[in-house]
């Protein structure tokens, strides 16, 4: 149909028009009626050498009226069909054009049609009768640039488009033109340029959270062929280079934070003209802080939630000469901004090896997710932030919950040294951080649990987070206990922050259980000490160990007399809570057992030895001389956990959570950043 | 004989008087001609009747030899000698492949063999008379005094020749004589007669054969070579072997002259990957004579043609080598990962992998030593490791281990960095499937990370479809675990909840089955109690039950590591491997050793392996460990870690307790067996490493270098300072060897029986070695051969080495010897000075 012959005279002289040529043709041939190549043969080849302008075409569409639109269909779907067509071009100028005709299309016949039904709007594109063929040419002209040797600029573009098309509607699974990209799978060219290093440092980033979008299309009515997929890949290359993406991304975010932090806190001079500033820009600097990331979260989490063999990438540590190694792009950084989320520096993947600082820990993604998830599970006050750290806690219980994760994250082997960080408070001193030593990854787990136990204990109580919290930590505990692992923790925190949250629960009672079912986050409380009491022998890493496990539960027993004098009160009354609160009665037994067994012996011991305050060591010297009459029940299914599954529970929270995805990507996918200039340049050299 | 003779010019006489015989007796000769090494016996019967008159009739082949390399290359075109050489070559392989025929069956080759070399000797006689011309030329007296020397020793030779064709004639006398010989004729015949010893003797001496290779004259060159590249034909390993040797003892020489010398040569062409291995191809050589001959020209024009031909030829390889390795560094991968791309690329790039993981090995140790912390260098090393990991599995292996195999895991996180101050020596634990032939088996399909099958446990084992006809297939069979459910299906950790750890099924252990029971048994409300002194007995008890580990210093990481008893770290690295549940899978270790010279441990281990034959043959019950040594070049290279064993120091250092003490603790009181076997393990390694100390005057004598075994053994280890070099030169160390008194508190004192046992051991152990002193010395002599190593410093370290031997002193002289050794060890100031100064300076106990 196009007579490609004689096309580069045509595009010089097209190139001397005004850019404002094409849409107007593009418009015209929206507008009008009859078929525009009837009276110029060599129109549709024309148009597509010339510069697009988005916003005008978008607009155009969107201004039409009702009728209008319904008329002119044809024209759109001609339209539709010559990009199509044109992505088949060699001239790769038509290319470009046609990439960003067809995103203006999709954008502004979503916009026109807002109200439309998914099948109106691939009527009103494409055409029904040829919709099955038009959009497997689609797919497979995309997937054939993606994956070909072709054009970076190019490649990019072909992503952008897709990120386009999958985020057009709030609400991805209401976006029914994804059927066709779900039958023609563009999954294989996404891994492409994840397995590839220097398309990986290029397009990962973009090509990781299309995945991410894809994943979670119709995710919970039908077999969506992504996860399907997803789930099954075993090339560590390319699982590993998704780790890469995700790795970069989240150190980026850590890195400018850090920056930021130390911004805020450069001495004492800065602090003290901070203060003074912070009192008049507070509002302004909370709207500096580092955006989150989520859409590189949901991808993770779908990473590690869905593919069994992505928990090798988490540890897979990234040594600098994995970089090194790989030839340094030709391109030192393309001028395409990937999305407007902090996209992952460029030069951080282009970096030759980095110096050895002797203070430069091996990382991996592990790692930098734990920072990341201290840093965002700071402040849960805004919406996002919560929704962060809420996604962090289910992939840190997916993680939990793998038997190989746990096995790495237990490895004796692979000490690390995380740093957290940790919200500056008013009673305590800011840890030294180069104190802290090298230590399993599940101590800095269990670390960041604590954190994130001791300080959200507030007004807007984040329920949710503390439950998945200490299921996090009981699962891993589960995992010590069945695999006789002694971890050298200092339990000690753990079991304090444990006690002080009930103190919490028990002060703001009233306030809570407006709210909140806090029986259930108290069971699970005493569960974890019921865990330690009757199991500790096969966990704990030494018998006096034990012994300070009783001391701490023997020195704060008011707080679990006062527990059971409440629970106890609320399960006799008759009421929504009868049920729940008597299960913790239950579950109280053993502690109640011991702090009435160990009381009275300490003192009858201060007694004898006139003492009025006892010493810890006193008080534990007590404690081992009087195990043996103590008699303990044994619980039942102490060691039992309910299995993370997303469907039914967390289906309102993804869903949500994708829609706001979808909307920060639409609001930054931009075409038009990829200037004119750059592929002229870029494209008159090639053809 | 005369006829002919006297019509000769007198230079030409002179020249015949001695080994033309060969022509003129060819005919006469030709039943005895083709005797050769596995015929030898019967040659040697055959024409024994007239001593004299059939002497230079039962040494034909060492005369065609000869007379090849005198004559025949002078006058003659080098195609001819070519020829000779050939065929001599030949008969020796047809002999070699019909080894063990009867001798009916061997006749009809040396009916071959004489029709074979009668035309080249015709040739010989023919083409000699119009070179009398050119006979004139050559630089007459060097060519005469060679003759002269040959004629002296004409008689000699022949019992020479007796002696090569016993049966007593072994490899160690062959080196011997290849090294000592000067005749060329008698190295030729030795280069030969390589050809029908046993592989596995030969390569014991590679070092000794590559480094005479090297620095020797081109004779033993020219001798050796035929041999070098025929195995090199045959055997990946053995190329690799080879091509490392060559590169590690031509370091010595200047950098100018290394570069054309013939070593470096030799290493490019086994490196070029020239030497085929192409089944049929070596099915064919062993019918025609093999394509490059090894050059028998000595001087003359043939030999710069002939030299220089191969040059080029191996410049231009180096280039496309080059070209190759680059390629290469992604072919691994593919290997990895699809073995199909492999199989077809296998031909071309034959060393190219396991060069590729050797030289991956090295940099990991070379990026560590730039890491400042102990720490630093571990997590390092795990994450270099887990990236190793993605080539693996690859037609690649470790070349210390004994059994052919495919290295398809490294347990990244079982590495240890080893305590040192300035390199980064570590040590990996590698799994292996053991196969066939790593050459022609195939590589194990890749079975990912996360795959750890359910069926952990030993008795699930037999479920996994072993039976030999499914060995074979086995290897597919396993991707089918890839099926969609597998994947789908998350719940590990629910078997996991209600697997008992089979680790610890003790009696006193059941609150986790009361646990399960429980859960089961919900129905009935019977509530189960349990005493809270029990759970704090239970855990002191099993803390107590494990005292044998060391604690976790990370400043020490691999005491931790090698504390634990080997069949324990297997038994834990296999359950956790994907492939642990294949029969066929093996566990090894090798320590990397990366900026370290292992010449002279090489060459420490060769000796000690030596004395260790020594004394098992002359039933001397010393006991000593070598280990094997794998020197990569002259900066790096593998060591094959002892099992089971920790240095001394750590022990000490763990346990805080005297020697005697750990060994009460670890084996039990004094009249128990367990203790009393220890102690006699304890005494019979020490005495054959108190005497290995002794003769190779082995230095730096620290407890870090002392390991003690679980059994009770100690082993020597680093022997970085031995014969003639000693650390710093501080003269510390003066006693023969170190013998604290906590060693004879292990023995049981001065006066007990075991110390006096002990004594006893070294005396017959120093008879033993002295009756067989030349076999030891021979393996040092030789590679001192145009060494720098430091433990060959001055010009009297053989001698010195020799006067150890005291092979003047009678039995008794050699008792009042040990005695005095032995006393003037446990007394010596030094030892403990020098202990002190190691503390001090290293911080080893």
């Amino acid at each position: 149909m196009f007579v490609v012959k004689g096309h580069l005279d045509a595009g010089v002289l097209m190139m001397e028009a005004p850019s404002a040529y094409q849409d107007v043709m593009c418009s015209r041939v929206a507008i009008r009626k009859d078929d525009p190549a009837k009276t110029n043969p060599r129109f549709w080849d024309e148009l597509f050498l010339m510069k697009v302008n988005l916003e005008y075409l978008e607009a155009k569409l969107t201004s039409l009226d009702g009728d209008e639109v319904v008329m002119i269909k044809e024209n759109i779907n001609s339209l539709f069909h010559h990009c199509v067509q044109a992505l088949e071009e060699e001239h790769q100028i038509k290319v470009v054009n046609a990439l960003q005709t067809l995103c203006a299309l999709f954008r502004g016949v979503h916009q026109k049609n807002k109200s439309a039904t998914g099948f109106d709007i691939i009527n009103m594109l494409v055409g029904f009768d040829k919709a099955d063929l038009r959009m497997k040419d689609l797919m497979e002209s995309l997937d054939g640039l993606l994956c070909g040797d072709g054009s970076e600029s190019l490649k990019s573009l072909c992503l952008k488009l897709l990120l386009c098309l999958v985020t057009v509607t709030d609400n991805i699974s209401q976006n029914t033109i994804l059927e066709y990209v779900m039958i023609n799978s563009i999954f294989e060219a996404i891994l492409q340029i994840l397995s590839d290093v220097s398309s990986r440092g290029q397009h990962g980033y973009d090509a990781v959270v299309l995945l991410a979008l894809l994943v979670n299309y119709r995710k919970y009515e039908s077999v969506n062929p992504y996860i399907v997929k997803l789930s099954i890949v075993d090339d560590e290359s390319t699982l590993d280079g998704m780790g890469m993406v995700v790795h970069q991304a989240l150190t980026e975010y850590n890195r400018q934070y850090k920056d930021k932090e130390e911004e805020d806190h450069g001495g004492f001079f800065s602090t003290l003209t901070n203060m003074v500033g912070s009192m008049f820009i507070a509002d302004a600097e909370e709207k500096l802080s580092v955006q989150t990331n989520e859409a590189i979260l949901l991808a993770l989490y779908e990473a590690v939630h869905l593919n069994r063999n992505f928990i090798t990438v988490l540890a897979q540590s990234h040594p600098e000469i994995d970089m090194a190694a790989t030839p340094v792009s030709t391109l030192p950084a393309t001028p395409t901004t990937p999305l407007g989320t902090t996209p992952p520096s460029l030069d951080m993947l282009n970096n030759p090896e980095l110096p050895l600082d002797p203070n430069l820990q091996t990382s991996n993604l592990l790692i930098t997710f734990l920072k990341y998830s201290s840093i965002v599970m700071q402040d849960t006050k805004d919406e996002h932030r919560l929704n962060s750290a809420r996604l962090c806690l289910i992939i840190l219980t997916c993680i939990a919950e793998d038997q190989y994760a746990d096995a790495f994250l237990h490895d004796d082997n692979m000490n690390f040294r995380v740093n957290l960080h940790r919200m500056p408070m008013r009673h305590r001193k800011k840890a030294a951080a180069k104190n802290i030593p090298s230590r399993p990854l599940v101590c800095a787990v269990l670390d960041l649990m604590v954190e994130f136990i001791v300080t959200h204990m507030m007004k807007e109580f984040p329920m949710d987070l503390y439950m998945r919290c200490v299921q996090i930590i009981h699962k891993l505990i589960c995992y010590q206990k069945k695999c006789r692992v002694r971890l050298h923790y200092t339990w000690r925190e753990l079991w304090s922050a444990l006690i002080n949250l009930l103190k919490f629960l028990l002060s703001n009672e009233t306030t809570l259980l407006a709210k909140h079912n806090i029986f259930h986050l108290a069971l699970q409380v005493v569960n974890l000490f019921n865990m330690f009491i009757t199991y500790g022998d096969t966990f704990l890493p030494t018998p006096s160990s034990y012994d300070e496990l009783y001391y701490e539960i023997v020195r704060m027993h008011q707080v679990f007399d006062n527990l059971y004098c409440m629970v106890l009160r609320v399960s006799t009354n008759v009421g929504q809570w009868k049920e729940p609160a008597s299960k913790v009665t239950h579950a109280l037994v053993n502690v109640r057992a011991i702090i009435n067994h160990f009381n009275p012996k300490i003192e009858s011991y201060a007694a004898v030895n006139h003492i009025s305050q006892l010493s810890e060591d006193q008080v534990l010297e007590v404690v081992r001389s009087n195990y043996d009459t103590l008699t303990l029940k044994l619980q039942d299914g102490l060691d039992q956990f309910e299995r993370y599954s997303e469907q039914p529970k967390e289906t309102a929270f993804f869903k949500e959570l994708v829609r706001s995805i979808s909307l920060n990507v639409r609001k930054n996918v931009s075409l038009n950043t990829l200037s004119q200039d750059v592929l002229l340049k870029e494209f008159s050299s090639i053809s | 004989m005369g006829d002919t003779e006297l019509e000769l010019s007198p230079s030409q006489l002179e020249e015949l008087q001695k080994s033309p015989s060969a022509s003129s007796t060819s005919t006469t000769s030709s039943l005895s001609l083709p005797s050769s090494p596995s015929s030898g016996p019967r040659a040697f019967t055959s024409s024994s009747p007239s001593a004299s008159e059939s002497l230079p009739a039962s040494s034909p082949p060492l005369d065609v030899i000869s007379e090849g390399v005198n004559e025949l290359s002078l006058v003659i075109d080098t195609e001819v000698a070519k020829k000779a050489c050939q065929e001599v070559l030949q008969k020796v392989k047809l002999l070699k492949g019909d080894g063990e025929m009867t001798p009916a069956a061997v006749e009809p080759t040396l009916v071959n063999g004489t029709a074979h070399t009668d035309p080249s000797e015709r040739d010989s006689g023919g083409v000699g008379q119009p070179s009398k011309t050119n006979e004139d030329e050559p630089p007459p007296g060097t060519v005469k005094s060679a003759r002269r020397r040959q004629k002296n020793n004409s008689s000699k030779q022949s019992w020479l020749l007796r002696l090569f064709e016993s049966k007593l004639f072994d490899i160690s006398m062959a080196i011997s004589y290849l090294y000592n010989s000067k005749e060329p004729g008698v190295q030729a015949y030795i280069g030969n007669r390589l050809f029908s010893f046993r592989n596995e003797d030969v390569d014991f001496y590679l070092p000794q054969l590559l480094n005479m290779y090297i620095h020797m004259d081109e004779d033993v060159g020219d001798a050796i070579k035929p041999y070098v590249v025929h195995r090199c034909r045959q055997s990946i390993n053995f190329s690799l072997q080879c091509a490392w040797l060559l590169g590690a003892y031509s370091s010595d020489m200047h950098i100018s002259t290394q570069r054309h010398s013939r070593g470096t040569k030799l290493r490019k062409l086994i490196l070029s990957d020239e030497l085929k291995p192409a089944s049929q191809r070596i099915r064919r050589e062993v019918l025609q004579p093999p394509p490059p001959c090894p050059p028998p020209l000595h001087h003359g024009q043939g030999l710069s043609e002939h030299s220089l031909s191969p040059s080029k030829r191996t410049h231009q390889r180096s280039k496309s080598d080059a070209t190759v390795s680059i390629s290469l560094s992604s072919n691994l991968k593919r290997t990895a990962s699809n073995p199909k791309v492999e199989s077809s690329q296998d031909e071309p790039v034959r060393l190219t992998p396991q060069r590729e993981f050797i030289k991956s090995l090295m940099g990991i140790g070379k990026r560590l030593a730039t890491l400042p912390t102990k720490e630093q260098k571990t997590q390092r090393l795990i994450s270099e490791l887990s990236l190793l990991n993605h080539k693996l599995p690859a037609r690649v292996w470790l070349p210390t281990a004994a059994f052919d195999h495919h290295v398809v895991r490294v347990p990244h996180t079982q590495a240890v960095v080893l305590n040192s101050k300035d390199k980064a020596p570590y040590l990996i634990y590698v799994e292996v499937l053991e196969c066939e032939n790593f050459e022609t088996s195939s590589v194990p399909v890749r079975i990912p990370e996360t795959r750890i099958r359910s069926t952990r446990s030993v008795e699930n084992l037999p479920d996994c479809g072993i039976t030999p006809d499914q060995r074979a297939s086995s290897f597919s069979t396993v991707p089918n675990y890839d099926n969609d459910d597998e994947a789908w299906s998350v719940d590990d950790i629910g078997e996991l909840q209600v697997e008992l750890p089979e680790i610890h099924t003790n009696s006193c252990d059941n609150i986790s089955q009361f646990s399960v029971d429980s859960i089961t048994s919900q129905e009935s409300k019977e509530p189960i109690f349990i005493a809270a002194g029990d759970i704090r007995r239970r855990l002191s008890e099993q803390l107590a039950h494990t005292p044998t580990t060391f604690k976790k210093d990370p400043e020490d990481p691999s005491a931790v590591a090698l504390k634990e008893p080997w069949q324990e770290k297997v038994r834990r690295i296999r359950e956790a491997s994907p492939y642990g549940h294949l029969p066929n899978w093996r566990l090894l270790s090798v320590i990397v050793k990366c900026g370290d010279d292992l010449r002279q441990e090489l060459l420490a281990f060769q000796v000690l392996k030596q004395l260790q034959a020594i004394w098992e043959q002359e039933r001397v019950p010393l006991w000593i460990k070598p280990y094997k040594i794998l020197v990569i070049s002259s900066d790096s290279g593998m060591i094959e870690p002892v099992v089971n064993a920790v240095s001394i120091h750590q022990v000490k250092k763990q346990s805080q307790l005297s020697l005697l003490d750990y060994f009460l603790q670890e084996h039990g009181n004094y009249t128990t067996e367990a203790f009393l076997t220890a102690q006699r393990n304890f005494v019979q390694s020490c005495a054959g490493y108190c005497l290995i100390c002794y003769l190779l005057q082995v230095k730096d004598r620290h407890n870090g270098n002392i390991l003690l075994d679980s059994e009770g053994h100690i082993i020597h280890i680093d022997f970085g300072f031995i014969l003639s070099s000693s650390p710093r030169n501080l003269g510390f160390e003066t006693s023969a060897f170190k013998l604290t008194n906590e060693f004879v508190d292990v023995m049981g004192g001065q006066d007990g029986d075991m110390f006096n046992y002990y004594k006893m051991l070294m005396l017959q152990g120093l008879i033993a070695a002295r009756k067989h002193m030349e076999k030891v010395i021979q393996i040092v002599e030789i590679m001192q051969q145009g060494s720098q190593l430091p433990c060959f410093h001055g010009s009297s370290t053989i001698r010195n080495l020799k006067e150890r031997f005291h092979m003047s002193l009678t039995e008794e002289q050699l008792q009042v010897l040990v005695e005095q050794m032995v006393d003037g060890s446990m007394r010596s100031i030094t030892t403990k000075l020098y202990d002190g100064f190691q503390y001090l300076t290293n911080g080893i106990m």
